[in-house]
């Protein structure tokens, strides 16, 4: 592949992808803690995946907020992976129950070869459908972005989001970041230290204190199956940083990947 | 939002220069679920781009975790992956769908 070539490659995709989130803008907020990587997308592999997030608080107003969510993913050619999620969740409090709340379709981007450029680049786009009464429809879209330096890798989503329909409880776009720094030293287990955090609606931000944020240890592994394809998981254990977010969030990720 | 888009696509194209990327070009066969060679010395201290080539009629993945490289290599197909700078060292790589046979060492010296 020359380099005339890859420059087209480059364009070509970026081009889609500026081109389907301007179909589909504006954009919508939704909570997700689980870093994406632009780098994670293998033609003509299925992913099975659960993700799971509860949190721990003194204050029972923010004690046992849950997520569960399914996803059936699929790379159709070697830079776009789209995935279709079922969500799960419980609201914080007592009294709340889980219920089905509804459907995602995902889509990842990748926008650059892993190592070509000085950082590896791609794009997000997610459309939330909601199945509960007085609860709007959500998109979100933003860049991913990675770096390896060394035996460690460093990973950055920047999302702006948008609730959509008559029930929107925020007006205008929502900002949300969320970054990993990891230690490859094993494939079975590697550590790492993650950030989340929701600025709520843009321009202005609410204070520090009422925005989301959240950091914490996390460990990142995958066990081989040989023929019957890779294991990869997830675990760790979010800090509260701000009086608006609880204690503590207790994270977890599973994720079965098969090529076909 | 285009604004965004602009400083994404920015960040890539106008970020701090990287090493230059070296001439040669390794190339890795896949044949028979092995690799050839099963060693093979690339530089150290440069970025280059190895070429690994699937001569056989299913699909591969060239993976290393030391490289954290995961790649799909197509049958019949051949593919870049962009590799380095890399210390002085033996790296270990593998073929994810025929593990039993196709395994290699990149020697970068």
């Amino acid at each position: 592949m020359n380099m005339a070539a890859t420059a087209f490659g480059l364009r070509t995709r970026l081009g889609t992808a500026i081109a389907v989130a301007a179909l589909l803008l504006p954009l919508a907020a939704r909570a997700d803690f689980h870093i994406r990587s632009p780098d994670e997308i293998d033609q003509g592999e299925i992913e099975i995946e659960h993700n799971g997030s509860a949190t721990i608080d003194r204050n029972p107003a923010k004690a046992g907020e849950t997520s569960y969510t399914t996803e059936f993913g699929y790379g159709v050619n070697s830079w776009w992976h789209p995935e279709f999620e079922l969500d799960f969740g419980r609201d914080a409090g007592p009294g709340a129950t889980t219920q089905f709340q509804g459907v995602t379709w995902e889509n990842t981007f990748m926008l650059t070869e892993p190592g070509e450029y000085w950082a590896d680049l791609g794009l997000y786009w997610e459309y939330s459908y909601s199945l509960l009464r007085g609860t709007p429809d959500d998109t979100l879209f933003g860049p991913l972005i990675q770096k390896d330096i060394g035996h460690t890798t460093h990973t950055l989503n920047l999302f702006l989001s948008k609730e959509i329909g008559p029930n929107q409880d925020v007006r205008g776009v929502d900002f949300s970041y969320a970054w990993q720094s990891r230690w490859n030293v094993y494939q079975l287990a590697s550590p790492a230290v993650e950030i989340y955090g929701d600025a709520g609606r843009a321009a202005p931000f609410a204070k520090f204190q009422n925005q989301q944020a959240l950091a914490g240890p996390v460990l990142v592994g995958s066990v081989l199956l040989g023929k019957l394809g890779k294991l990869k998981y997830e675990a760790g254990y979010l800090f509260g940083a701000t009086r608006a977010t609880a204690s503590g969030t207790v994270r977890w990720r599973l994720e079965w990947e098969m090529h076909f | 939002m285009r604004n965004l888009m602009l400083a994404a696509a920015c960040l890539l194209l106008a970020g701090p220069a990287g090493p230059v990327l070296a001439e040669d070009q390794p190339h890795l066969t896949i044949k028979n679920h092995r690799f050839q060679p099963e060693r093979l010395e690339v530089p150290a201290g440069v970025k280059f781009k190895l070429m690994v080539k699937n001569e056989d009629d299913t699909a591969e993945e060239f993976e290393s975790f030391e490289l954290n490289r995961e790649k799909i290599v197509p049958p019949g197909q051949e593919i870049p992956v962009f590799l380095g700078p890399l210390d002085k060292g033996e790296y270990k790589f593998f073929g994810d769908f025929h593990q039993d046979t196709a395994q290699g060492v990149l020697i970068a010296k």
